[in-house]
């Protein structure tokens, strides 16, 4: 029944390891060269954004903004899909002082009377001071930390029968690749880092770990039936096949319904909800490729470099998965 | 392994149905405009401020003051005591010791259109102390107290037992009436007794504008006293319930303001409600056409998993309280949804592995369900984990979580992104419930099917047609 007899992750990883490190070097580069977004929920600033109706002169807004407020403001125009809604014009600020509640107060005021004729009105605001907004960040940084910590341990001690800590840390390197991954979708797409990263991030921390805890649950298992009688390799290439279709039909259920959210965020043009399905896609497809592809080889790697010259040597035609 | 009987599978699905029903539903009745809620369904859901709009900022003292923690207790109190004045009944409060912080979270008021977050938040955040000073000397440039009133402080607002507007018929003209306490009787008795002999006056101040300045006419000593100065009725009244609320011991200062309005968040709200019916349907479907009869039994355990988070956030159980929604809240049930997919999944392609190596279908189902179990406790309880870790680095001080996550996040105060709590709450009982309904219900239902003749044949489970 097994669709996948002729795949040998051990043999792949050839190609595989070599693939995944040019794409994370990639990744590094686009953001040295480009930069990396990030939203003031981390760096700090004041984000504002109105609704209008009519023309509005973006110019004259900015200076007009500008006069009030005193420093320079960055403007963006969002256009509304459907007809009769309000368009978006979102002021940015990325003063280290921000916008007091109070300033707002006034700024929103004064650029309701310059504009009379468009209607504006507060759509939503946001001040985050520089300082509060490290402070965030290095939260969710130790956050993530302590959990692949967490993890790490777990795996050891309930796999301690295929190798503990090397089941423990190759799930957790899985799982760094998945979320570099999703950090490379915010960098290529230009969606600034926010929380939605963090949750994004945490979310493919999750299911990643489960991806790889699925295969070594097999593994676990094979071990136990076949003993010594395959070597390492084989014994993750058999527990692979085994558990690949359930990964690949766990990812397309679950990542059609995310496309369903990604979709109905698309026409809805509801940012806050795209900017978090559509990286977690990502994360998905990547946290089948690295369970399979990378925490499975690591694993006998690391396993057969333990005990070399013990390794014997193929027997897999004994043993039909 | 537990016997289980033909009709598990209609007391089961039939149970998980009435549970879905009433989560969603929820019970009430309606006499006239009295609605009363036995059970909460969806409509009585908290919805975050990032859905419903609302306000969510962090007050401190300014730069370089350093508040103690009786201090910044009673500026919670006193906040506290402004929103429920402000008619905001539904308010989180948070403080901060270590970084004396003050986090204030209010959704939009249902219904309100006219409701203005940036004035409410001016006035939580006011200062309002109060001062009686001697004489009414002033810089004439600045406006501000000089000489002996910069000096002599009469009365401050903690020496206020009481306040009430009211109106005095002699002058024809609305009046604030203060109670002293006993300290405060005693001081202004002394200065009122001193000031009537030279008939100085006693200017009234609320931070460092002046409200009222009145001559000394007599010795005041019954431990009362009014102010007066061109107020309406409504100026009157707020004065007095500024007064009430008490004086802050500092300034505060605004950081991390943010408001998002209602039509902004409504729209996400329905996006997600949609977008939510449309992928179970396209799970739905997937399910039934890969694993059969396994498959549909995953729909109703799904339906039920999704029922149990709605309940856990409506407060449907008696111990657990209604907890607000926010986007990521949803985010949390949608991948608690994807690690039941997964789990039967993983039932469903065991069975189906069972049957391909020949065994029995009762034999296939029973070690199905067993050997997938190690793979799907192992992976939820990681995911029980991060939930665990979320909520208490992001959740509110006091919870149990927080306390014992403490050692990790002690150098950093609560967090202002009470959206991630909610994500990791919402996932916390997505996959307790996925235990339940998953693992549990699922085997039941799988389990007494295969009992009855009419869904006996192997096809179903994904094995070879033996019909």
């Amino acid at each position: 029944m097994h669709k996948f007899e002729k795949l040998d992750v051990i043999k792949l990883r050839k190609y595989t390891f070599p693939i995944t490190i040019a794409f994370i070097v990639l990744v590094a580069l686009i953001s040295l060269i480009f930069g990396v977004e990030v939203d003031i929920e981390f760096k700090g600033g004041t984000l504002i954004s109105y609704s209008y109706t009519g023309d509005m002169d973006v110019n004259s807004f900015q200076s007009k903004a500008e006069e009030i407020i005193g420093t320079g403001v960055s403007i963006t125009i969002g256009e509304s899909i459907s007809e009769n809604a309000a368009n978006n014009i979102n002021l940015s600020v990325n003063s280290n002082a921000g916008l007091t509640a109070e300033r707002q107060f006034d700024l929103t005021k004064k650029l309701q009377e310059s504009f009379a004729s468009n209607d504006i009105t507060l759509l939503s605001s946001n001040d985050v001071p520089p300082s509060a907004g490290r402070e965030f960040f290095l939260k969710c940084l130790v956050a993530v930390a302590f959990s692949a910590v967490v993890l790490t341990v777990y795996i050891a001690f309930r796999f301690k029968r295929i190798g503990g800590w090397s089941a423990g840390v190759t799930s957790v390197i899985a799982l760094l690749h998945d979320a570099i991954m999703v950090y490379a979708t915010f960098v290529i797409f230009r969606i600034p880092i926010n929380a939605n990263f963090i949750a994004a991030a945490l979310t493919i921390l999750g299911y990643s770990i489960n991806d790889t805890i699925v295969t070594y649950d097999r593994v676990r298992e094979n071990r136990k039936i076949y003993g010594k009688k395959l070597n390492l390799e084989e014994l993750m290439n058999v527990s692979v096949r085994q558990t690949l279709t359930r990964s690949i039909n766990t990812s397309v259920t679950t990542i059609a319904a995310m496309a369903v959210i990604c979709i109905v965020a698309l026409i809805f043009d509801v940012k806050s909800i795209l900017s978090f399905a559509f990286p977690l896609i990502v994360g998905m497809v990547a946290g089948v490729y690295s369970s399979v592809f990378l925490a499975g080889p690591l694993w006998v790697l690391w396993n057969d470099r333990s005990k070399k010259g013990t390794k014997k040597k193929s027997k897999s035609s004994a043993v039909k998965a | 392994m537990r016997r289980v009987n033909k009709s598990a599978f209609g007391i089961t699905a039939l149970v998980i149905v009435i549970f879905t029903v009433l989560s969603f539903v929820g019970i009430s009745t309606q006499y006239g405009d009295i609605k009363k809620v036995y059970i909460k369904g969806v409509e009585d859901i908290r919805w975050g401020i990032d859905i419903r709009g609302g306000v969510d900022v962090t007050f401190t003292p300014p730069e370089g003051v350093k508040a103690t923690n009786e201090q910044m207790d009673s500026v919670k109190e006193v906040i506290v005591q402004r929103l429920v004045g402000l008619n905001i009944t539904d308010h989180e409060v948070y403080v901060d010791y270590n970084k004396d912080r003050l986090i204030v979270r209010f959704p939009w008021k249902a219904g309100d259109e006219s409701f203005d977050p940036e004035a409410a938040v001016n006035e939580i955040g006011e200062t309002a102390m109060l001062t009686f000073r001697e004489s009414y000397m002033t810089d004439p440039e600045t406006g501000l107290w000089t000489g002996v009133t910069e000096e002599n402080i009469i009365l401050e607002g903690s020496d206020v037992e009481n306040a009430q507007p009211g109106y005095d018929e002699q002058q024809g003209e609305f009046i604030v009436q203060l109670r002293l306490t006993e300290d405060g009787r005693e001081k202004f008795s002394e200065a009122t007794k001193r000031l009537a002999v030279t008939k100085d006056s006693i200017s009234i101040w609320m931070d460092k504008s002046m409200i009222s300045n009145a001559t000394v006419q007599t010795h005041i000593s019954e431990g009362s006293a009014v102010i007066s100065g061109n107020f309406t009725a409504e100026s009157a009244k707020a004065l007095a319930d500024k007064i009430n609320a008490g004086a802050l011991p500092f300034e505060l200062v605004t950081a991390n303001f943010s408001t998002i309005s209602p039509t902004l968040g409504l729209g996400a709200r329905d996006a997600m409600a949609l977008s939510g019916a449309v992928a179970f349907i396209v799970i739905a479907i997937f399910m039934t056409y890969n694993y059969r009869l396994p498959g549909v039994v995953a729909i109703i355990a799904l339906m039920g998993q999704v029922a149990g988070s709605i309940a856990a956030i409506t407060g449907f159980f008696g111990f657990l309280d209604s907890f607000t929604l926010t986007i990521p809240g949803i985010a949390g049930i949608v991948m608690a949804v994807g690690m039941g997919v997964d789990a039967n999944i993983l039932t469903a392609e065991r069975i189906r592995e069972e049957l391909y190596r020949g065994k029995t279908l009762n034999g296939a189902i029973e070690s199905g369900f067993k050997r997938g179990f190690t793979a799907i406790f192992d992976g939820n309880l990681t995911i029980i984990f991060v939930a665990i870790i979320l909520m208490g680095a992001f959740g509110p001080p006091d919870s149990l979580f927080a306390k014992l996550l403490s050692p990790v996040f002690f150098m950093f105060g609560p967090s202002t992104a009470g959206a991630i709590y909610s994500f990791g709450y919402t996932l916390l009982v997505g996959v307790v419930f996925n235990f339940v309904m998953g693992v549990t219900c699922s085997r039941i239902m799988v389990m007494a099917l295969s009992k009855t003749k009419t869904f006996s044949n192997k096809w179903l489970y994904g094995g070879e047609n033996n019909a």
